[in-house]
């Protein structure tokens, strides 16, 4: 098991994959980060020397990722609400904030359009 | 599994009363035998295997033992590969269509300078080094930036220290080098070869060191070979700090390779530098295309010579540096002669169950492109209906 930022990871995991498994990191900045300590895409994260894991580690405690990240966007939303913008008020009822109809279909904004939004 | 090679079909007939390619076939350069197929020495096909020299696609499974058609081209390259033993170094490119036997010349000149007592560096496959299919790391102290490979190269230390290891085990260290690791002053280079292999983490500076000596007076001379030119002619896939492509030129082993292919620097006791296109799956290069198209239509002495479309964008300047060669051995189709001489090898052979005569071979000979061997082959050996 490989420790990453507070994570285990087994070892025979691509390391482009476990970076990926970050809430706030997609293929743009993993391969950003596999760049920038030169690591080849194909490594798994049990080949890796203890330096490059420490390395990446401090990289990512330096980017807005996971709960960060989380409770900026909660943020977002709460200031839209605070100001009793239109979108604000949307998100408050959860519904469609950008224009879509409401007659039917509007499952995904039920689900993701409130205050406390978790992902 | 995926690169197995079997070299030997006991199911095969063994062909009686044939020609090894020994020292004694270099020194008339095997005009004598033109036409015919020669058979490869024990020794020698445990060098080339080594090296990765046979490629899985190639039919060496078919035969009792692996043998070579002579061709007239691959003569005239052995003579050029005995001459520069003495004087300048060759440098040159292998081209010519899918299946004409770009990689079995490049073969031939390998089994040439085995049996002739040189160093052979191979790179079997040089998408292999550019593809970022292995770790990589920058190395310090180099502008602009060059990246090393740890654990290809020392892969490749342990390929050279195997299939030059009579030569390697004679040659003790005759300079002092600054190397990450202690180092006997009396060590053999095949023992120099095989620290490299062990440890990733120094194999470059250790295959420096070993190159420094084979450049040293009084060693044989070298043979740098890679198959699949089109390959380093272009950015690899590995990145950069920033993010950007690496181009393959800034690859350690290829910078090395490519500054000797320019002729940027010289082989210290003679030997050649050869490289062979690939043009089945390969990536297309302008630059590669353009000047390799300028060099045979110089070779051929013609007048006009294909200049740059001026409104291009794609072409790259460092492939045109690299490729500064004089020489380009185009490939075609065999002559009939050769190909009744390989037929008559097959039928042998016990693979090939036709009367080899001239009708037969016509017809093979028109149907495969007008001699292209690799469609020979398949037509003859493969598609039996």
């Amino acid at each position: 098991m490989v420790f990453i930022l507070g994570n285990n990871f087994l070892e025979n995991r691509l390391l482009k994959h476990c970076l990926e498994t970050f809430y706030g990191i997609g293929t743009k900045h993993s391969t950003r980060i596999l760049a920038k300590f030169s690591v080849f895409p194909g490594a798994r994260v049990g080949q890796l020397p203890t330096k490059t894991i420490n390395d990446i580690t401090a990289e990512l405690s330096t980017m807005t990722i996971e709960t960060d990240l989380r409770r900026k966007m909660r943020d977002n939303i709460q200031r839209l609400r605070d100001m009793g913008s239109y979108r604000g008020r949307r998100h408050a009822m959860g519904l469609p904030v950008r224009g879509q109809r409401t007659r039917s279909q509007i499952l995904t904004a039920r689900k993701l359009n409130r205050i406390d939004r978790a992902n | 599994m995926r690169k197995r090679i079997v070299l030997s079909n006991t199911n095969a007939l063994e062909v009686q009363g044939l020609r090894e390619l020994d020292a004694g076939l270099g020194e008339t350069n095997g005009e004598e035998v033109i036409g015919q197929v020669v058979g490869l020495m024990g020794s020698t096909v445990d060098s080339l295997r080594a090296v990765e020299a046979f490629k899985t696609a190639q039919g060496w499974g078919l035969f009792r033992r692996p043998g070579l058609l002579v061709r007239e081209e691959s003569v005239a390259l052995s003579r050029k590969l005995i001459m520069s033993e003495e004087g300048e170094m060759l440098r040159l490119v292998i081209d010519g269509e899918r299946g004409t036997g770009k990689s079995l010349i490049l073969l031939h000149a390998m089994a040439t300078a085995f049996v002739r007592g040189w160093v052979v560096l191979n790179i079997p496959e040089a998408q292999e080094v550019t593809n970022a299919m292995n770790d990589y790391a920058p190395l310090p102290g180099t502008t602009p930036t060059l990246f090393s490979q740890p654990t290809y190269t020392a892969n490749w230390l342990s390929q050279i220290n195997k299939a030059n290891t009579t030569l390697l085990q004679d040659m003790e260290l005759s300079l002092t080098h600054n190397l990450p690791i202690p180092l006997q002053s009396n060590i053999s280079l095949s023992r120099l070869c095989e620290l490299g292999a062990r440890d990733p983490d120094v194999a470059w500076p250790v295959f420096q060191a070993f190159w420094a000596e084979l450049m040293a007076k009084g060693r044989p001379p070298v043979l740098l070979a890679l198959d699949g030119l089109n390959n380093v002619m272009r950015e690899s896939m590995y990145r950069a700090p920033d993010t950007s492509f690496v181009h393959a030129h800034d690859l350690a082993i290829v910078n090395h390779f490519v500054g000797y292919l320019s002729g940027e620097r010289k082989l210290g006791n003679g030997g050649a530098v050869i490289a062979a296109t690939n043009r089945s799956h390969a990536p297309k290069s302008k630059s590669l295309d353009l000047v390799l198209t300028q060099l045979e239509e110089r070779q051929l002495g013609e007048e006009e010579i294909t200049e740059k479309d001026p409104f291009e964008k794609g072409y790259d300047g460092r492939v045109e540096w690299a490729l500064g060669v004089k020489d380009v051995l185009k490939l075609k189709g065999l002559s009939k002669k050769e190909a009744r001489g390989l037929m008559e090898y097959w039928a042998k052979s016990g693979v090939l169950r036709k009367r080899v005569d001239e009708e037969e071979v016509a017809e093979k000979w028109a149907l495969a492109g007008n001699g292209v061997v690799g469609e020979i082959e398949r037509g003859a050996l493969r598609m039996r209906i």
